[in-house]
């Protein structure tokens, strides 16, 4: 054997070692995915087995059946789409908004305010969940989608997220801009909102996977069944008194990530330019 | 058309004065070019002219207008930016015609306006693409036609040449010169820190340093009588020579004492210089007028090669006197010379500079 095919050797071993390496951590992290999806195809007995079985026997799709025979299913959806539609469409305008103030105008005490604004990052939702629910209570906002998605119609990150965006931008183009007629508002529109597209991207994902998956909010701010969001309802239709029926819970979780995971395929794109501007200059 | 006037203008950031008490009158459809080297203002200044800085002291004027608290918009005033600053998610025509869309031109008006400034600049080709898709040059015409469209009457132009290669360089600085001052006859300030640009497309150069103004004047003014050593020194490739001594009188004649060499000084500058007699002062020499010679001669002085740099045409010769300061002398004919190699280097007698050490200001 040369010296040519014996660092070829060696580098094809390298390589497969590290895939193996990776095909190990991939299995780690999808494992709770295979297992749910697994599960779905399972009967609550086999299911909750210990140790755990992988293969359905006997294969059925009840738990499917079960979670479209639940009248309501379809109006949780639409519930979880106005909800999450909502949040999205409020965000996109008001953080953009925001993030355009903070990042290209110029007010006394604008800083400090944006350092406050930072400092909220740190403050745990728990803390003002008590105070957010008597305000959408005097609103007379509960159990009501709007009024739940009325506390999440701007956020930090998002935010900060379209400060760094714009701040990104080169200044001689808003230059550029103010000689040839635009004010602070025509420039947001015509120059710096067209050219934010990629960070709005990114926002309208996070905040569509963040409130499509909410279980927290809608569980504590809405009571009728009808109202309930996907995650609040589907836990609900299946708690029994004394246990929970799992199964169609996680076939249910499973129809509910799918726009998200889909989501995900389309747009990894922007979330990952999200994660890139977020880093960039602070 | 119209005149620029800036009266006494300050701009400060924090305590870093960026333009000091700036006069400056640009003419009628003037070419003027502010020059300086990086951080001294000029770009402030333009910046103040085009509103996008508001002045803390002074006053400017643009035709009989006062224009200090003006918005940028109504100043008519049209700026090519160094990055061109072109709208990246707009195409050449959408970028062309959108200071006409903001001023709410009628349509019509505003599509026979655009292409009649992309026909001018010959991008009328290039109209439906967008700015990425364009070369550097391409960008820079489509930068200069969004200005013109709006028919300003002063143009502000900052750094325009400074992102494009050297070849491009040169053949733009030919034509932009031809179009804004000789067919568009507009008022122009620009920008530069390039000398050469300044001295080939200027009517005039103003030219600055430290927030400064330290001498307006033509370009053949700037370069044959500058007012002070920073002029003398930042106008000419290579930078003047600066000998520094004191003026001592010998009999009827003048000689600077280096302290190490005796210059001779040539009676014709005895009158301006008799008043220095004693006193430290700084004779200057541009480089090409300096002979070297590899033999002793009259009024030439001893000095030794310390470097040399072929340029084809020309040669740059580096010699010192001290052993310590740095003096180029650019030679045209072919010599032979070494590193280390004893000359004799000649300034010509009708060309010397003299400033005054303190002050740094030229006498004349």
């Amino acid at each position: 054997m040369n010296e040519a095919t014996k660092r070829n050797l060696l580098k094809a071993l390298w390589i497969v070692f590290v895939y193996i390496i990776l095909t190990m951590f991939a299995f780690i992290y999808l494992s709770p995915f295979i297992r749910s999806f697994v599960a779905s195809f399972m009967t609550w007995e086999q299911a909750s087995k210990y140790p755990p079985e992988w293969i359905p026997h006997p294969f059925t799709i009840e738990n499917y059946l079960k979670l479209f025979r639940l009248e309501l299913f379809p109006r949780w959806i639409m519930n979880s789409a106005l909800y999450a539609g909502l949040i999205v469409a409020g965000n996109i305008i008001f953080s953009s908004m925001a993030g355009y103030a903070f990042a290209r105008l110029e007010f006394p005490g604008r800083d400090a305010l944006f350092s406050a604004l930072l400092a909220l990052l740190m403050i745990p939702i728990f803390v003002t969940l008590v105070p957010n629910y008597i305000i959408i209570y005097k609103l007379g906002l509960i159990d009501n989608i709007i009024g739940l998605a009325l506390l999440s119609l701007a956020n930090v990150s998002s935010i900060f997220l379209m400060r760094q965006y714009f701040l990104s931008l080169p200044q001689e183009v808003f230059d550029a801009a103010r000689l040839d007629g635009c004010g602070p508002i025509k420039a947001f529109f015509y120059i710096a909102l067209p050219l934010a597209k990629p960070a709005l991207g990114a926002v309208a994902v996070y905040q569509f996977l963040g409130a499509w998956n909410a279980f927290l909010g809608p569980l504590v701010f809405l009571r009728s069944p009808e109202n309930f969001t996907l995650p609040v309802g589907l836990s609900f239709a299946f708690q029994r008194s004394m246990w929970t029926e799992y199964t169609p819970i996680i076939a249910g979780s499973l129809v509910a990530a799918a726009p998200t995971i889909i989501l995900f395929i389309g747009l990894n794109k922007y979330l990952i330019r999200g994660i890139v501007i977020q880093a960039g200059k602070g | 058309m119209a005149r620029v006037l800036l009266k006494n203008v300050v701009k400060k950031f924090g305590n870093v004065v960026a333009v000091n008490h700036v006069n400056l009158e640009v003419k009628d459809r003037e070419f003027m070019i502010l020059l300086g080297p990086s951080g001294c203002g000029k770009s402030t200044t333009l910046r103040l002219i085009a509103g996008l800085e508001t002045p803390d002291e002074g006053e400017i004027w643009i035709g009989d207008r006062l224009i200090n608290d003006i918005d940028p918009t109504k100043r008519n005033v049209a700026m090519v930016f160094q990055s061109y600053a072109l709208y990246p998610h707009m195409t050449v025509y959408q970028n062309i015609e959108f200071p006409l869309k903001m001023s709410r031109v009628p349509k019509n008006e505003r599509r026979r306006r655009v292409i009649e400034a992309a026909r001018f600049l010959g991008i009328e080709d290039l109209l439906n693409r967008y700015p990425k898709q364009l070369s550097g040059g391409q960008q820079q015409r489509v930068a200069l036609a969004r200005a013109i469209v709006r028919e300003p009457e002063v143009f502000l132009l900052d750094e325009p040449l400074s992102n494009l290669d050297a070849k491009l360089r040169v053949k733009m600085r030919f034509e932009l010169r031809h179009l804004l001052h000789d067919e568009l006859k507009v008022t122009t300030i620009y920008v530069t820190h390039d000398q050469v640009e300044a001295m080939t497309m200027a009517d005039r150069i103003a030219v600055m340093n430290q927030g400064r103004i330290m001498q307006i004047g033509t370009p053949v003014e700037v370069f044959e009588k500058p007012a002070n050593m920073f002029v003398a020194g930042f106008i000419g490739v290579p930078p003047m020579n600066f000998f520094y001594g004191s003026l001592v009188s010998r009999g009827k004649e003048l000689v600077l004492d280096t302290g190490g060499l005796e210059i001779n000084i040539p009676n014709s500058y005895t009158k301006s210089l008799q008043e220095y007699v004693g006193r430290e002062i700084v004779m200057g020499i541009r480089p090409q007028e300096i002979t070297i010679h590899t033999e002793p001669i009259e009024y030439a002085y001893p000095g030794k090669i310390i470097g040399y740099e072929p340029l084809g045409t020309e040669l740059y010769i580096h010699f010192t006197i001290d052993e310590k300061t740095d003096y180029v002398a650019v030679v045209k004919q072919r010599l032979a010379i070494n590193l280390g190699q004893q000359i004799y280097w000649r300034p010509s007698p009708s060309k010397l500079y003299f400033f005054d050490k303190k002050t740094g200001n030229a006498i004349y």
